[in-house]
């Protein structure tokens, strides 16, 4: 990269004619990711209540704060309402997506299962993603002050699930509602980011770039819905 | 404090010397002692503005041998201040001396309204006038300086006066400076808007602190015919 | 719009404030943009203390802007990039044109940026035979009218919604409709067949985290999502002052873009993007390329006063607000970059085709107002017109306002002198007496013919004696 050095030669002139406030080496130590502060039942159930709203100011669709138990039948409930014929789901991080799975196909859903895929079978499972009336994932965290879900993807767990099928659901842990950006971002930490994409959902798809109107669904979700779920143990 | 130097400005001499005018009137109302600065015309904001740096620096140079230290000097316009408080460091970074003298002067160096609220601290002059006035604030006198709420408080404290709404009017009028001759198309556009809203506020007389402003809104005003007047805020607070 | 584009911008602006249709859509436009940045700025009480964070932090990057790319280099080629460092545009265009070659790609597709706007990069591909499609909806639509983006946010702003519907019954043959609704469905049909067929995409960057070696790329369609992960290979350009040392840094930014962006407090998606996909992974490119682009921007960085401008994150804002914009809308700047952080950037990235536009402000300071990084851009205006007037290479103004700079220069020569600055007001007090009606005259003659094309100029009257004071009642 002989490119390279020249340019960054040639920035380092300038910032020396420019003039240079201080001299320390300014490249970034990691910092250590921040512990994650155990929030009390009373503050959850507050975080999670203003996640909804703002979600739902943004034009999501907020379901509700359910029990592990009741999870399975409202989502067939409302793979039902919207009139899914086909539901994609992958991996849960915390939840047991395989037992959502198999309520949907009690309920004689089609499910495309997200697993890890080769080169050749790629375009095939995307169509099969792209078909679903309904992706389901679970997010990492949730951002009270932004209506904000932060979703990670692996290779059972891709992008895909929250961007392609028409509707999107996403499920969040109530303890992994956070206050704000910056303590999710805290909370994650820079070695943890670096190993997978991350995405910030706040709200399905949109656009005002006619005349400044606001359209929901250009080329992601129409329309997203939210579940947030208690603790198995309380 | 009983003295201040007034510093009238190239534009209110050659255009407006009714302001320079009112602005000693009310500050001899308020016993206070006007010393007009002679030996200055002109702050060198124009040649400052056109990218003429060493033009500029010669009226700055000029401009801080006539006045006095340690002695207000109050200044009829917003832009004009803001060239003496805060552009005349960066015109000056190759003239250190210049730059001290600058910086030594500049804690002393008001805009009229502010050296009325702020220090002063007066918001009723003895001002009576009756009629329907919209107030202009000027860019640089709210942004530059901060000046945003001065002027309001001594016109909302005149006896008679009617305060008419001025919708947009942070927006500028389309003066700035050389501007308005070699953008004048654009500048008469953002004059238009300006006229629009005034005429819709339902105001008699417009009023502005910054010579610029009132050269442009009036100049426009009268070429439209339209039946309003410009006047300087403190040709408002003389009328009695 | 290419940033070369002829003509200039006298002629362009006067077409442009002609054209009132045009400041109907900008005004309301920017209006409801206005609103939204007042309730949210209202709802979040922090505003303040995050502009001034985002400010300093940024203020440092790009005085360290060395280190941090030589750290964002060695944490993107970790995480399996392959950077490519592009001293101007034209080695940009060369670098992507020839990958999509090699690759043998069909399909490009491409999300919002402004980089590639800049580098001119569509014309290029267009050139090797190669049509990339712009997927952002305003991209979309301005790239089927053939013209380039009139705002740095919203693209087709410059566009009625019937001007689209009519754009896309042209185009496509459709039934007319000037529904947003149904015209955005119609778009999200056609360009959802393009992105699951496409095998390379392009999008630009919003912040590089130096630490992680992640880029972060904010959106509210989806296109940026898309465009980087559904193709084999994947390129993102980015200009050297986007990067950012931490992750921890990037809060402050995120939660001040979108609020004065577009009125939102964060954007739909935010993308966080280190390398390409792992092994198993459905989504992601096999191949990811960052271009990371200098052209004039380290030229910038040498001028301490210009290198303020560097801190800007590319909101917008500075347009919605600028009284100069609204009335011309962008395409008057002939340059791609316009509003105020575009006349700061253009004659700094394209040379003296954009030397006027620093000239072509009242500076207001509404945009200084409002950006979030608190750039001064007044003041960076004026170094520039000093920068122009002092350089080698002065600006050739036509000869009228040629003449209307001598006479500002003349006129400061004079006003050195004040006794004699007062008697030429006499004299021309004197003698402009009898052409004055109510005080106002018609006409003047240069330099101020421009003047009282438009409107009345003010009739000079200096004297000493104090006239009647202001009449307290109508009369
Ligand atoms: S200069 Fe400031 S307001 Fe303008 S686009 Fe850049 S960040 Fe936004």
């Amino acid at each position: 990269m002989a490119e390279a050095h020249k340019i960054l030669a040639t920035i380092k002139t300038a910032l020396e004619a420019g003039g240079q406030p201080d001299g320390h080496n300014h490249a970034a130590a990691p910092a250590p990711a921040r512990k994650v502060a155990v929030t009390a039942g009373a503050e959850r159930a507050e975080l999670a209540t203003s996640l909804a709203r703002e979600l739902e100011a943004v034009g999501g669709k907020f379901v509700g704060i359910l029990s592990p138990d009741e999870v399975s039948n409202r989502i067939v409930l409302l793979a039902r309402e919207i009139g899914a014929t086909t539901v994609a789901i992958g991996e849960g991080v915390s939840i047991d997506m395989e037992e959502i799975g198999a309520a949907l196909e009690r309920a004689d859903f089609k499910i495309v299962k997200t697993v890890p895929v080769a080169d050749v079978e790629r375009a095939a499972m995307r169509d099969r993603v792209a078909n679903a009336e309904l992706g389901i994932a679970e997010a990492e965290y949730g951002i009270a002050s932004t209506g904000t879900l932060a979703v990670i993807s692996t290779g059972t767990r891709p992008s895909s699930l929250t961007l392609l099928p028409t509707a999107s659901l996403i499920i969040v842990q109530i303890d992994r509602v956070m206050a704000d950006l910056a303590a999710v971002l805290a909370s994650l930490g820079p070695t943890r980011l670096a190993e997978h994409r991350m995405t910030l959902i706040t709200g399905p798809s949109r656009t005002a770039d006619i005349e400044k109107r606001i359209v929901l669904g250009v080329h992601g979700p129409k329309a997203l819905h939210l579940i947030v779920v208690w603790p198995r143990d309380e | 404090m009983n003295e201040v130097q007034l510093f009238s400005t190239c534009l209110a001499e050659e255009f407006f010397p009714e302001v320079n005018d009112a602005v000693a009137t009310v500050l001899e109302r308020l016993r206070v002692k006007v010393i007009p600065v002679r030996r200055a015309f002109c702050c060198g904001q124009v040649a400052f503005n056109e990218g003429l740096r060493e033009e500029a620096v010669a009226l700055a140079r000029r401009f801080l041998k006539s006045v006095e230290p340690s002695k207000p000097i109050v200044v009829p316009s917003g832009s004009c201040t803001s060239m003496l408080k805060i552009f005349y460091s960066d015109l000056l970074v190759n003239e250190p001396a210049l730059a001290e003298k600058a910086a030594a002067i500049r804690p002393w160096i008001f805009e009229f309204s502010q050296f009325l609220v702020n220090v002063l601290k007066v918001k009723y002059v003895g001002a009576r006038y009756e009629r329907a006035v919209a107030y202009h604030p000027s860019c640089h006198l709210m942004r530059e300086l901060g000046v945003r709420n001065e002027p309001m408080t001594l016109l909302s404290a005149v006896s008679g006066i009617k305060l008419c709404e001025l919708r947009d009017r942070e927006e500028c009028c389309g003066f700035g400076g050389m501007f308005s001759v070699k953008f004048a198309h654009i500048s008469a556009a953002m004059l238009e808007d300006k006229m629009a809203r005034i005429k819709e506020s339902g105001a008699e007389v417009v009023v502005a602190n910054d010579c610029g402003c009132l050269m442009q809104i009036g100049g426009g005003l009268s070429r439209a015919g339209a039946e309003i007047e410009t006047r300087h805020l403190a040709e408002v607070l003389a009328a009695r | 719009m290419a940033a070369s584009a002829k003509g200039d911008f006298f002629d362009s602006s006067r077409a442009a404030v002609q054209d009132h249709e045009l400041q109907r859509k900008l005004e309301s436009a920017s209006t409801r943009h206005l609103d939204h940045f007042a309730i949210v700025k209202e709802e979040f009480p922090s505003y303040e203390d995050e502009k001034t964070a985002a400010h300093r932090i940024k203020t440092d990057a790009i005085a360290h802007l060395d280190e941090l790319l030589i750290q964002l280099t060695d944490k993107l080629q970790d995480s399996g990039c392959k950077v490519f460092f592009a001293e101007d545009a034209a080695e940009a265009r060369k670098y992507i044109v020839d990958l999509v070659k090699s690759k043998g790609a069909q399909h490009v597709v491409k999300g919002k940026s402004m980089t590639t706007e800049e580098i001119e990069l569509n014309p290029a591909l267009a050139a090797a035979g190669i049509d990339p499609v712009e997927t952002d909806l305003g991209e979309y639509i301005v790239q089927l009218r053939g013209e380039g983006p009139s705002h740095i946010i919203t693209p087709a702003i410059h566009l009625s919604k019937e001007d689209i519907g009519q754009l896309f019954t042209d185009k496509f043959g459709t039934e007319y409709t000037a529904e947003p609704e149904k015209l955005t469905a119609e778009a999200r049909e056609r360009l959802r067949a393009i992105f699951l067929a496409a095998d390379f995409g392009i999008t630009g960057v919003n912040f590089a985290i130096a630490e992680t070696g992640t880029l972060v790329v904010v959106e509210n369609e989806g296109n940026g999502r898309l465009s980087s992960s559904m193709p084999e290979t994947f390129v993102a350009v980015m200009g050297i002052e986007k990067v950012i040392p931490r992750l921890e840094d990037l809060s402050h930014f995120l939660e001040i873009l979108a609020r004065t962006a577009t009125g939102q407090k964060l954007t739909t998606y935010t993308s966080f993007i280190t390398g390409p996909r792992r092994e198993g992974e459905l989504d992601g490119p096999a191949e990811m390329h960052v271009v990371i682009l200098d052209n004039g921007r380290s030229a910038m960085l040498a001028d301490p006063v210009l290198r303020e401008a560097l801190n800007c994150i590319r909101c917008g804002a500075c347009l919605n607000v600028c009284p100069i914009y609204r009335r011309i809308g962008g395409h008057a700047y002939k340059s791609v970059y316009p509003g105020p952080i575009g006349s700061i950037v253009s004659p700094n990235l394209f040379g003296s085709a954009a030397g006027y536009l620093p000239f072509a402000s009242t500076l207001c300071g509404a945009c200084k107002d409002i950006c979030p990084v608190k750039i001064d851009i007044p003041r960076i205006l004026l170094h520039l017109r000093w920068k122009e007037t002092e350089g080698e290479h002065p600006l050739k103004w036509p000869a009228a306002l040629e003449r209307a700079r001598s006479g500002a220069r003349r006129f400061a020569g004079i006003a050195r002198h004040p006794r004699t600055a007062r008697l030429l007001g006499k004299i021309a007090a004197q003698m402009l007496k009898p052409f004055a009606h109510n005080g106002y005259l018609r006409w003047m003659p240069p330099p101020f013919g421009n003047w009282t094309k438009y409107r009345n100029f003010p009739r000079p009257h200096p004297q000493k004696r104090r006239p009647a004071p202001a009449e307290n009642q109508a009369p």
